[in-house]
C-alpha cells in the first residue's frame, strides 16, 4: 500500500467509478479498484484502448466527477475540493473554446479565473502566447482558428497561471505531424521547467518519445504501469549498428557468435523513422498561425 | 515558481470569479448578436405608435402605447430570457467548455450564479432600452397632445414616469426570477429544446398560479385542496408584477407595493437560484 | 450502497426542489399578500361565462394570464375596424366584449356610448331608406331606442367607476341631444358637478338648462352657491393653474348671476356681493 507522498504530483487510491444507468441500480464500472501515482516532474502517459476509463479517470483528478470509492489526491489534495486545482492546467480532449473571443481575451479569461494577478496577466498572457507560437494570431477569434491553433491555445490556457501539473487529453488528435512535433517538443520544454505532464494518447510512438511512464488501462482496470524503458525495452537482447558487410563477412560473425554459445537472430537494414523522414522534408509552420 | 502558489492555499467563494463568468456570459450574448432583435422590436413600437395615431384616440392613445410597449416587453422579455438563458448555459455543456472552465479552480456555484447574472444582465439591458423608448414615445405624443387637447390634461400630465421606470425595473425583476426558474430546469435537463419548452410551461403556471389560490376554498375534496394549496405555494405568482395597466390609465405604484414586489422577486431569485445550484453541483459534465 | 443511492440522487433532488419551493412560498407569502391586494384591486373580475364563445382558447389564457389591458385594446381597435365599416350588430358586439374584458378605462365606456348613441341611429336611418325616406316618427323612434340601449350600457359602468363626473356627462347629453329631454340632461348635469374632480362646465350646463326650462330662481340660487367656490387666482401651492382659472370661468359665472339678477329683478341691495 503506498502513502501519500508529497513527491506524488497525482496520488490513486483504490478508485472506483460506477455510473448508474437506471433506478434499477444497473451500472456501469468506468474505473475498476485503480491505484496508480504520478510522481512530481515526470511526464506520465496514460494508455488505454476507447472505453479503458482513461477520461473517466482525468475527469476525477479534475474534480468533474465525483469518485464510488477510493480517493485521489493532487499534490496532496483532496481532488473534489477547488483547491487542488490551483496547480493544475487542463488541456481537454477535442478542444472547443468560446468561438466569440480572440486568442488573447481567451487565455486573459481563463487567466483570471485561475486567480494571475491583474499586474502580471497581460504580461503573462503574451508570455504563454508566444510560448505556443501563436502571437500573430492572438488578435483573431478562436471561431476562426484551425484544429493546430485550436490545440495551441488549448495549451495556452492551460499554462497561463503557470501550473505544477499538466493534464492533457489526446493533445495531438486531429493534428498534423508538423504541429504533433511540435506539440512533443512543447511537452519536453515543460519538463525541463521541472512539470509534472499527463498524457493520454492513441499515438503510441509518441508516448514512447516522451513519456517517462506510462500506465495502459482496460476494462476500467490497470493492466500495467512502468517507466517505458523497462516496459518496451527487450532485456535479453541487444541491438549493434554496423556499417553494411559483405555475406562472407556475416557469415564469419554468425559462426563466432556461435562458438560462443550466441545466436544472431536477425539481420536488418536500420529505418528512420517516417514521422522524421516528413518532418525533414516539409516546413514549419511560421509564428501566428499554420505551415506556409 | 507557480504563480498560482502552493496547494495549502485555500480558494474562497469569490464574487470576482462570479463577476468573470456573469461578464463572459454578457459578452457571448452581446457577440452572437442577440440584441439584434431589439431593433425590430424598436422598429415596431414606433410603428405602432404611429398607427394609434391614425384613429384619433385622444388622450387614451397614450393608454394604447403604454399597453401595447409593455406587453411586448413582456412578450419579447419573456421570450428572451428563456431563450438566452437556456442557450447561454447549453453552449457551454454541449460545446463543453464547461470542463475547461469547471477544470480550473473555480466552485460550480461561482459558474452558476455567474451564468445567471449575464443572463440577468442581458435581460436588464433589454428592459432598460425598451423602457427608455417607451419613455420617449409617450413624453413625444403626451406634449403633442397636451397642446392639441389641453382640457384632456387639466391636472398635468396623465403618465407617470417615475413610475413606469419602476415598472420597468419590475418588470426586469421578473425576468430575473424566470431566468433562475430556467436555469433549475437546465441544471438537471439534457437538452436546449426540453428546457425551452418547459420554461415555456413554468412561465404560463406561474402566471395562472392565482386561479389555485382563489380555486383553493372551492374545492371539496381535501387531497385536492390540498394539492391546489400546494400549486398556490410552489410556483411564484407572477400576476403580482402585473402593474402595468396602471400607467396606462394614468395611475401610479406605491413605494410600499414597490418595494414588496421587488423584494418578492429578490427572495425568489436566490431561493431558485440556490437550487440551481444544488442540482447542477452533482450534474456529471 | 452508495451507487444506489446515486441512481435515486434525481430524485431526491426534485422532492427537495418542490419542497424548498413550497417553504419558501409560504414564508413570502406576508410580503407578497399586500402587493397582491393592491393588484387585485386594481382589476375588477373577470365575467369568463360571458365572454365564452366570443374568443379563443388563446385569448381566454392571454385574459387569465393578465393580459387584459392588451387584449382589450385589441379588440378596440377592431371595435374601430367595424364602427367604419357602419357594421352594426358587429360593432355592438365589440363594444360590449372590450368593457367586458377590461372596465377599468373610462375611455371605452365613453366612447362605446357615443358610438351607440349617436353613430348607431345614423346607420339605421340610413340602411331602411336615409334621412328624406324615414318618416321623422320613425327617426324619433331609432333615436330613442339606441339612446336606451346607451343609457343602460353608461349605468352599467357606473358598476366600476362609481363615482365618475364624465359618465354622469354622457348621459346628460344623451338626454339632451338624442331624446331632447332637457330636464333628465339638467339632472344629470347637477350629478356631474357633485362628483369629484367634476369639470367647471357641468355646474354651469346644468344652470343653462334650469334657464331653458324656466326655473329661473333655482338657476340664479345654484350660481350663487357655485360661483364662491370657483378658483380666481393661479395658486400653485394649491395645486391651481392658470388653465384651472381659465376653465373656472369666473367671471362667466359672475356676469350669468347679474344677468339672472336682471331677469328676475333682484334689487341692488339684495344683488349677490362676489
Amino acid at each position: 500500500m503506498t502513502s501519500p507522498s508529497p513527491a506524488s504530483a497525482i496520488e490513486i487510491t483504490g478508485l472506483t467509478k460506477d455510473f448508474s444507468l437506471n433506478l434499477r441500480g444497473i451500472k456501469l464500472r468506468a474505473v475498476d479498484n485503480l491505484t496508480l501515482r504520478v510522481p512530481e516532474g515526470e511526464v506520465f502517459g496514460l494508455l488505454g484502448p476507447n472505453g479503458s476509463g482513461k477520461s473517466t479517470t482525468i475527469k476525477i483528478i479534475l474534480g468533474l466527477l465525483e469518485p464510488t470509492a477510493g480517493e485521489c489526491k493532487v499534490f496532496g489534495v483532496p481532488s473534489g475540493r477547488v483547491d487542488s486545482r490551483l496547480n493544475v492546467g487542463y488541456l481537454p480532449e477535442a478542444p472547443y473554446f468560446y468561438r466569440y473571443l480572440s486568442g488573447t481575451e481567451l487565455v486573459r479569461f481563463y487567466g483570471r479565473i485561475c486567480g494571475v494577478p491583474r499586474k502580471q496577466l497581460d504580461e503573462r498572457v503574451r508570455e504563454v502566447i508566444d510560448w505556443v507560437g501563436l502571437s500573430g494570431a492572438a488578435h483573431r477569434r478562436v471561431g476562426t482558428y484551425s484544429k493546430g491553433m485550436l490545440q495551441r491555445i488549448g495549451l495556452a490556457q492551460a499554462l497561463v497561471h503557470d501550473p505544477r501539473l499538466i493534464i492533457l487529453d489526446e493533445p495531438t488528435a486531429g493534428v498534423d505531424p508538423v504541429g504533433s512535433a511540435e506539440i512533443s517538443e512543447l511537452i519536453r520544454k515543460l519538463k525541463t521547467q521541472g512539470k509534472t505532464v499527463l498524457i493520454t494518447s492513441h499515438l503510441l510512438a509518441q508516448i514512447e518519445d516522451i513519456c517517462d511512464r506510462v500506465a495502459i488501462l482496460d476494462k476500467g482496470k490497470l493492466i500495467v504501469e512502468g517507466s517505458v524503458d523497462e516496459l518496451v525495452g527487450l532485456h535479453d537482447r541487444q541491438s549493434l549498428i554496423v556499417d553494411s558487410l559483405p555475406a562472407a563477412e556475416l557469415e564469419e560473425l554468425r559462426r563466432w557468435l556461435a562458438s560462443r554459445g550466441h545466436a544472431l537472430n536477425a539481420v536488418e537494414r536500420p529505418r528512420t523513422r517516417l514521422d522524421q523522414l516528413f518532418l525533414s522534408k516539409v516546413s514549419r509552420p511560421q509564428k501566428g498561425g499554420d505551415a506556409q | 515558481m507557480s504563480i498560482a502558489s502552493s496547494s495549502s492555499r485555500t480558494v474562497p467563494f469569490s464574487l470576482g470569479r462570479l463577476g468573470i463568468v456573469a461578464g463572459n456570459t454578457f459578452l457571448e450574448a452581446v457577440r452572437q448578436k442577440l440584441f439584434n432583435f431589439l431593433l425590430l422590436l424598436a422598429v415596431a413600437l414606433v410603428a405602432s405608435a404611429q398607427l394609434f395615431r391614425e384613429f384619433n384616440f385622444g388622450s387614451s392613445e397614450l393608454k394604447f402605447i403604454s399597453d401595447f410597449g409593455f406587453g411586448a416587453m413582456v412578450f419579447f422579455g419573456s421570450t428572451l430570457t428563456i431563450a438566452a438563458t437556456a442557450q447561454l448555459f447549453f453552449s457551454e455543456i454541449e460545446n463543453r467548455t464547461a470542463l475547461t472552465i469547471l477544470a480550473k479552480p473555480i466552485w460550480r456555484t461561482e459558474f452558476i450564479f455567474g451564468k445567471f447574472l449575464g443572463v440577468f444582465a442581458v435581460v436588464g439591458v433589454f428592459c432598460a432600452l425598451t423602457t427608455v423608448l417607451l419613455l420617449a414615445l409617450l413624453y413625444h405624443r403626451e406634449t403633442a397632445l397636451m397642446t392639441a387637447n389641453p382640457e384632456a390634461f387639466e391636472n398635468g400630465r396623465i403618465i407617470h414616469y417615475g413610475d413606469l421606470v419602476l415598472m420597468g425595473v419590475l418588470q426586469w425583476l421578473k425576468f430575473g426570477v424566470l431566468a433562475a426558474i430556467t436555469l433549475l430546469i437546465a441544471s438537471f435537463s439534457n437538452t436546449n429544446l426540453y428546457t425551452v419548452v418547459m420554461g415555456f410551461f413554468v412561465l404560463v403556471i406561474c402566471h395562472l398560479q392565482y386561479l389555485a389560490r382563489d380555486a383553493y376554498g372551492a374545492v371539496a375534496s381535501l387531497p385536492l385542496r390540498l394539492l391546489v394549496q400546494a400549486l398556490g405555494y410552489v410556483f411564484p405568482n407572477f400576476q403580482v408584477f402585473n402593474l402595468a395597466d396602471q400607467i396606462g390609465i394614468g395611475q401610479g405604484i406605491g413605494a410600499e407595493v414597490f418595494l414588496r414586489v421587488a423584494g418578492y422577486a429578490l427572495i425568489y431569485i436566490a431561493v431558485i437560484g440556490g437550487l440551481a445550484v444544488y442540482s447542477f453541483r452533482n450534474r456529471e459534465i | 450502497m452508495k451507487s444506489n443511492l446515486a441512481a435515486f440522487r434525481p430524485l431526491w433532488t426534485g422532492v427537495l426542489v418542490v419542497a424548498a419551493l413550497a417553504v419558501v412560498g409560504v414564508a413570502v407569502r406576508p410580503v407578497e399578500a399586500p402587493a397582491w391586494r393592491f393588484v387585485r384591486s386594481r382589476q375588477p373580475a373577470l365575467k369568463l361565462d360571458s365572454l365564452q364563445g366570443a374568443l379563443g382558447q388563446g385569448v381566454t389564457v392571454g385574459l387569465l394570464g393578465g393580459f387584459r389591458a392588451i387584449v382589450a385594446d385589441f379588440f378596440w381597435i377592431k371595435t374601430n375596424s367595424v364602427w367604419e365599416d357602419n357594421d352594426l350588430p358587429a360593432t355592438q358586439t365589440f363594444i360590449k366584449l372590450v368593457t367586458a374584458i377590461d372596465p377599468r378605462p373610462l375611455y371605452f365606456w365613453q366612447n362605446g356610448a357615443r358610438m351607440i348613441a349617436y353613430d348607431m341611429p345614423n346607420w339605421r336611418i340610413i340602411a331602411e331608406g336615409g334621412y328624406n325616406a324615414v318618416p321623422a316618427a320613425r327617426q324619433r323612434k331609432i333615436d330613442e331606442e339606441q339612446s336606451a340601449v346607451a343609457l343602460k350600457y353608461l349605468n352599467d359602468a357606473f358598476g366600476y367607476h362609481p363615482n365618475s363626473a364624465l359618465l354622469y356627462v354622457e348621459i346628460a347629453n344623451v338626454y339632451l341631444n338624442r331624446l331632447k329631454d332637457t330636464a333628465s340632461a339638467a339632472e344629470a348635469y347637477r350629478l356631474a358637478s357633485l362628483q369629484p374632480g367634476a369639470p367647471f362646465y357641468a355646474a354651469r350646463i346644468h344652470a343653462e338648462l334650469l334657464r331653458k326650462l324656466g326655473r329661473t330662481m333655482d338657476a340664479y340660487v345654484w350660481l350663487k352657491q357655485l360661483y364662491p367656490t370657483l378658483p380666481k387666482t393661479v395658486d400653485p401651492a394649491k395645486g391651481v393653474s392658470e388653465f384651472t382659472v381659465e376653465s373656472a370661468m369666473a367671471p362667466v359665472v359672475l356676469s350669468r348671476i347679474r344677468e339672472l339678477e336682471g331677469e328676475l329683478n333682484i334689487p341692488d341691495s339684495e344683488a349677490f356681493k362676489p
